[in-house]
């Protein structure tokens, strides 16, 4: 009885070994077969930089795809040749490795590459040589960054406090000239002895604040400007009815222009499809926000707000801020496909600003102002070239907007 | 007594016409609102709150002089999206394009009706910039700085892309590909095909 739980144990426990000793010897083979050969890891580097392996995939950590480290322990050298050259025809053979790895990233298939068995064998030894010696990688990097924090400029600011600081030294220095050039007259006045009570008067003269600021003269100044600064406060107030210069509501989306127009450089009409064929600029819909945000930030509360719009289909309501009343006619296309105008032309630098602000007062004059002082781009349009040549024989000033109806009532009230 | 509430006068008028300047959440106010308020639908101007101008409304059916919003659609918007199969007034006299998603082989056949012309670069560049670069960088090898973040962007001149067809190209803009998502309701077909135009020449450097 004993014996034969004894036998059992010691078959169960040289089972184990052996599997374990087994699949160790496999994986030792494994990354073994990867070559060390400094020409070989040089090919794979090469191969690695010319097809871009590093826009999916990291050595260490995961990117698009699965991390290469290590790729040799975990699958079959054979198996991995056949995924590098044609991954979708493993999928579909049902291969359960294949199926597995798709499904775990999101279905995202790895293109098809052309590459001989000995080329991939050469980019896993480049692979494993980073692996195993990670020092070579970090170094590079560290140079990088390097190179990028010694770009750090700050003279302007200092060559300006200096000048500040010259500017105010001189300015002490008049003072005490002028204060020893007024103490000097003064005595050499008393010394003359032979002066007029008033000139005593003028020279003895002390100085009282109290009387100073009860003189009418003063009273009067004083009543003036703060009667003609609320005057003016109340004429600018009325000015502004009927002008959102400055408007700078909440968003339902806490959205930067200074993030998306700024640091990550999105021209404006990625978003705002409208602004070269249409009236309207247009504020982007959802799938626009998500053609990049299905993978980025995706935990962000701001964020989950699109996921809920995009689910239930109820549009964002964002807050509109350039009202122009419907009495005017604009149309952005005109303005920027055929003038060529800046977007930041009328809205202002949108690339630093955190929540848009109305930049631009939308008042008629301000209109006017620009249609008399634009030249018309008539280069390389010939629906201009007669208009042009008729109006360089009445007029020496180049053709501008208000010359073709810029300034007519219809243009844009109607 | 009176004196000296009259002295206060002008502060408030100050502080009064203040109050008129548009400034945060604030819009202002508005001279002759009726003039500045669309009567017919306005596509990017939706209030639903019926009371809105009711004040100074002598609207028919009742409702506030702002009111601006068509129940008949869903959410009340004042824009629909078109019908399906619906071929655009100014399609530039492009056929609508009818391949699926997953029928990329066959949009490869396709041909580019614009010629290699330097115009038609010139023009698919410009494009390019506005619609591609900040992912696939302005050199084509996927180092925007919208890419660099995304990840997974490839290079135009990698040795697997630089020579896919012009098809191709049209049909990843407009359906995705991989991380890649569709393209085609910011950009018409006609730009799509001058995109492309330029695409072809950032994958032969």
């Amino acid at each position: 009885m004993v014996a034969k739980t004894t036998i059992v144990r010691f078959t169960t426990a040289c089972l184990f070994v052996c599997c374990f000793l087994f699949s160790e010897a496999n994986l030792f083979a494994q990354r073994e077969a990867v070559p060390t050969d400094e020409a070989i890891i040089k090919t794979g580097a090469g191969l690695f930089e010319e097809y871009a392996c590093n826009t999916c995939h990291n050595v260490v950590g995961k990117k698009v795809g699965p991390a290469l480290a290590g790729v040799y322990d975990r699958r079959e050298l054979e198996w991995i040749y056949s995924w590098v050259k044609n991954s979708t025809l493993l999928i579909e053979s049902g291969d359960a490795q294949a199926v597995g790895l798709y499904n775990e990233y999101n279905k995202l298939q790895m293109a098809a590459y052309d590459l001989s068995n000995d080329q991939i064998l050469s980019i896993m030894a480049y692979v494993r040589n980073v692996e195993e010696n990670p020092v070579v990688a970090a170094v590079d990097s560290a140079a990088g960054s390097d190179g990028a924090v010694a770009q750090v400029d700050g003279v302007p600011a200092q060559y300006l406090n200096i000048m500040v600081g010259v500017l105010v030294f001189v300015l002490v220095v008049i003072m005490i000239v002028l204060g020893l050039i007024i103490s000097v007259l003064r005595k050499i006045a008393q010394d003359k002895g032979d002066l007029s009570d008033d000139d005593e008067a003028v020279i003895n003269e002390k100085f009282s604040l109290s009387s100073f600021l009860r003189s009418p003269v003063v009273i009067g100044i004083i009543t003036f400007l703060v009667i003609a600064l609320a005057g003016k406060n109340v004429i600018d107030g009325l000015y502004t009815i009927g002008v959102q210069q400055g408007y700078a509501p909440e968003q339902p989306i806490a959205f930067s222009h200074k993030l998306h127009a700024g640091q990550y450089e999105i021209a404006c009409q990625y978003c705002h499809t409208g602004v070269e064929i249409g009236k309207s600029a247009n504020i982007p819909s959802v799938n626009i926000c998500m053609n990049c945000h299905n993978f980025l930030k995706t935990d962000s509360p701001e964020i989950q707000k699109l996921y809920a719009a995009q689910e239930s289909g109820q549009p964002i309501e964002w807050v509109r801020i350039h009202n122009l009343p419907d009495l005017a006619y604009f149309n952005h296309s005109q303005h920027v496909q055929v003038g060529e105008i800046e977007c930041q032309t009328c809205h202002g630098e949108i690339q630093e600003m955190e929540v848009v602000a109305q930049h631009a007062p939308l008042t008629m004059g301000w209109c006017i102002d620009c249609h008399r002082n634009t030249d018309i781009n008539s280069k390389g349009n010939g629906y201009y070239d007669k208009i042009v040549e008729l109006h360089n024989k009445s007029s020496k000033t180049p053709l501008k907007v208000a010359d073709i109806g810029g300034l007519e009532c219809a243009k844009c009230h109607y | 007594m009176i004196h000296k509430i009259k002295a206060f006068v002008p502060l408030a008028l100050v502080v009064l016409i203040s109050a008129c300047t548009a400034k945060g959440d604030n819009p202002g106010v508005e001279y002759a609102p009726q003039m500045y308020h669309s009567v017919p639908y306005e596509p990017l101007t939706q209030i639903v709150d019926e009371d809105r101008g009711e004040w100074l409304s002598n609207r028919e059916d009742g409702k506030g002089e702002f009111y601006n919003s068509n129940p008949n659609n869903p959410y009340a918007q004042n824009v629909r999206i078109p019908v399906a199969g619906t071929v655009r007034r100014t399609s530039n006299n492009i056929l609508p394009y009818r391949l699926e998603k997953d029928q990329l082989a066959e949009a490869a056949l396709m041909e580019n009706p614009f010629p290699a012309s330097p115009e038609v670069q010139a023009e698919g560049k410009r494009l390019y910039t506005e619609y591609c670069q900040h992912c696939h960088g302005s050199d084509g090898k996927g180092q925007g700085k919208v890419g660099v973040v995304y990840a997974g962007v490839p290079s135009y001149s990698a040795p697997n892309k630089k020579d896919l067809p012009q098809g191709h190209i049209f049909h990843v803009i407009t359906h995705g590909y991989n991380r890649m998502w569709p393209h085609a309701s910011q950009i018409s077909e006609d730009r799509r095909w001058k995109i492309a135009r330029y695409v072809q020449q950032l994958q032969q450097q």
